[in-house]
């Protein structure tokens, strides 16, 4: 949305509550998606089916649900989505279950954390941006909202960048906090390796983000997609290139997948910070963790792999007037998010687990150093230039 | 408010990778192991004064039960036992089908470690693969015997029955594939940066300490020691087959998980020799419908895939049954060195030794 001097007040507020239920929506459609691609592709690579149908009884819900995905494989094109499904008896467990607070436990903490790590999360999206300008314009018939533009992003801010990643660094209270109030030695030190990791990787990920904004010179999401893509000299190609990758790997520290999953290991610390959790506060936890992995992957390919522009790493200015797939499109947005997501997979059915302090010299002693380099070069490029 | 202390965890008897029901109390300095006391018992049968109440034909079953991942190699060491108590001589053919088989049982017990020892270290893929080829190995033992995981193998003085017809197709498919499957597993592993990182220079174990810890296996080969009790004892028809001991010297996890896989392929090659180089002849010894024991005594070591698998009996003048029996376990005796290995060690070295030693409880507490 971008709010205008035209629009009254009542029209911002419609508005901003309008596209904020397009972007949960598409939170919520990515998501059962992103699990059941996890299922798939893990199944894929481990030599097995995958998900097609749920454990249970052949009566009930559960059977009406395994006799609909049981249909479903029967028809051609829909039997790979077979077992997609699944996600929707997942979310029913999730709600039915019990809500147990261990009694022990410190109650109030303990009831807020996920939701800490939740809202975090989805609150990131205020500031990504699918597409820098319209998607579509309201008809003058529909009633408040007529002849305004429904734009691919919540809100243009100066500071897009900024406050994406302090919002989404409040997440990893969520996370110290619940393993905390549990009350209880493996959560606890889930949570603390959490604290550990994740303060130590905001670094490099926030420095790796700095070269992007160094070249650009500004903070406002849009304008850095757009000046990445149509505005670099062929220098700065292979600097965001290498600082696709580094952000990339503190990007799957911080939303701890494997092979960074340290606070949550579960052969070493049984479920980590969320062990004591259950029903649908652990399905928070869970949820925040998917679309933390949505967020960073929305970053990854506006800063690094064009955004709604078709060519990554600042390639795009050569392409930029070639019809149909020089203009920006949510499509290819959209299409990168989906990439990423399936890298995250893939990386997690591939390769073990890095041991914490393996982890900490990482970032410490390899990526700091990395990204203040890659922020030098960008600033003699910006000079330079 | 601050205080500086050491936090006591327990680690099982409840969680996912201590591999059954071991519990280990660790002494915690941060993520630092400052002590560790391993629990046993949980799984306390008492196979042992089981055994000395049942007829020396009915005893092997108990053995499947207590390594339930090799109960072919804990049948084979019960027999021979045994044979050896009453002097009874097992045709060649038999000895040969029940070399055959126990390498296959090697084998299967070596994935079943080597897919539980990745997802430790969280390998998630290579479980799914190991317990692929393990599937082929357990359709094997059911073509053989019936059976796939509780197998009462063999009898006293032989076998049940000769090979059943086709099972040598079946085999043979096994074996042409198999060297391949365990290059895929180390496509994935032996060279991956994150691997070694985990595996090198965690759980040290040196030759002197593994030694006098009664260390046996291919924990003690990874620590140098070329012991093994098919080429120092040779039983069944080991002394005619052409293998290597494969050793290391290192001591430490990715050491272990060398030697475990060498031993894998050095397995292949034995079942292909004794598949190609098979005797006629009848498999079964005439041996008494009763066995009665004279005042004897027996101790038979045999190489079990997770160490020397001794078993000790002592007849009785007359009796159907043994008057006594003991088991030395290797799980139990290699996991007494399981202290001494993570001590100093973070809790995720902790977890990689417990999948490298390799232990089954079923086996340490009988």
């Amino acid at each position: 949305m971008n709010p205008t001097a035209s629009m009254t007040l009542l029209q911002i507020s419609v508005m901003a509550i309008l596209q904020t239920i397009a972007v949960l929506i598409f939170i919520f459609i990515v998501v059962p998606l992103t699990t059941f691609a996890e299922r798939k592709v893990l199944g894929y690579v481990q030599d097995r089916l995958g998900s097609v149908r749920l454990a249970g009884h052949l009566v009930g819900f559960t059977g009406w649900m395994n006799r609909v995905m049981w249909g479903m494989g029967r028809l051609p094109f829909v039997s790979i989505l077979r077992g997609l499904p699944q996600f929707i008896g997942d979310i029913v467990k999730l709600f039915v279950k019990e809500d147990i607070v261990p009694e022990k436990s410190d109650h109030f903490i303990f009831r807020i954390a996920p939701a800490i790590s939740m809202i975090a999360s989805v609150a990131v999206f205020a500031g990504i941006s699918f597409y820098p300008g319209a998607l579509f314009t309201f008809p003058k018939a529909v009633p408040i909202v007529g002849g305004l533009p429904f734009t691919g992003f919540i809100s243009n801010m100066n500071i897009g960048l900024l406050f994406i990643l302090g919002v989404s660094s409040v997440g990893v209270y969520g996370i110290v906090l619940g393993g905390w109030a549990s009350n209880s030695r493996f959560p606890l030190l889930g949570g603390l390796r959490s604290a550990a990791q994740i303060v130590s990787y905001e670094v490099p990920l926030t420095l790796s983000l700095m070269a992007p904004v160094i070249l650009t010179g500004t903070l406002n999401f849009n304008d850095m997609t757009r000046k990445l893509s149509t505005e670099m000299p062929l220098v700065a190609t292979p600097l965001l290139f290498v600082g696709f990758f580094i952000y990339l790997t503190c990007g799957f520290a911080e939303t701890n997948r494997l092979p960074f999953d340290m606070p949550e290991a579960e052969n070493e610390l049984v479920a980590g910070f969320h062990t004591e959790y259950a029903g649908m506060r652990f399905g928070f936890f869970y949820l925040a963790e998917y679309i933390n992995m949505i967020v960073v992957s929305a970053l990854a390919s506006s800063f690094f792999l064009g955004g709604p522009f078709l060519l990554p790493f600042g390639l795009h200015r050569f392409i930029l007037h070639v019809p149909v797939i020089g203009p920006p499109s949510a499509i290819w947005f959209v299409a990168k998010i989906l990439f990423l997501l399936f890298v995250y997979i893939w990386v997690r059915g591939t390769i073990p687990r890095y041991r914490y302090d393996q982890v900490m010299a990482i970032a410490w002693k390899y990526l700091i150093p990395f990204t203040l380099v890659l922020l030098m070069l960008a600033a003699i490029i910006r000079y330079a230039a | 408010m601050f205080k500086n202390e050491e936090m006591e965890i327990n680690m099982g008897p409840q969680h996912p990778s201590t591999h059954g029901v071991l519990r280990l109390k660790l002494k915690l300095d941060g993520e630092v192991v400052k002590h560790c006391r391993p629990v046993i018992g949980y799984l306390h049968r008492g196979v042992e004064k089981i055994c000395e109440n049942q007829t020396f034909f009915q005893g092997q079953v108990w053995t499947d039960r207590m390594d339930y991942t090799s109960a072919v190699a804990n049948n084979l060491g019960w027999a021979e036992a045994v044979e050896k108590l009453f002097g009874i001589s097992v045709p060649r053919r038999a000895k040969y089908i029940r070399t055959m088989l126990n390498e296959f049982n090697r084998v299967a017990s070596h994935l079943v470690w080597l897919g539980t020892h990745a997802m430790d270290i969280g390998a998630l893929t290579v479980f799914l693969y190991t317990f692929r080829e393990r599937e082929d190995i357990l359709d094997i033992f059911e073509a053989f015997c019936g059976a796939r995981l509780t197998t009462t193998a063999f009898r006293i003085g032989g076998l049940r029955e000769d090979l059943p017809p086709g099972i040598e197709k079946q085999i043979r498919a096994f074996l042409a594939k198999f060297l391949d499957c365990l290059n895929e597993y180390e496509t994935l592993l032996t060279e991956n940066r994150i691997w070694k990182k985990r595996t090198i220079g965690t759980g040290l174990l040196n030759s002197a300490d593994a030694i006098a810890m009664g260390v046996t296996g291919p924990v003690l080969r990874a620590a140098g020691v070329p012991f093994d009790v098919r080429k120092a004892f040779p039983y069944a028809s080991y002394a005619e087959m052409d293998f290597e001991v494969p050793t290391r010297t290192e001591g430490d996890n990715y050491a272990r998980y060398l030697v475990r896989l060498a031993e894998m392929r050095q397995s292949h090659r034995i079942i292909q020799q004794c598949l190609d180089g098979l005797p006629e002849g009848p498999v079964m010894a005439k041996i008494p419908r009763i066995l009665r024991s004279e005042v004897n005594e027996v101790y038979h070591p045999t190489e079990a895939p997770k160490g020397e698998l001794g078993y000790y009996l002592v007849g009785e003048k007359g009796s159907l049954n043994p008057y006594r029996f003991h088991v030395r376990g290797p799980g139990f005796i290699n996991l007494q060195a399981l202290p001494m290995m993570v001590k100093g060690g973070l809790v995720a070295d902790c977890i990689a030794t417990i999948g490298t030693l390799d232990v089954v409880l079923g086996e340490i507490d009988r």
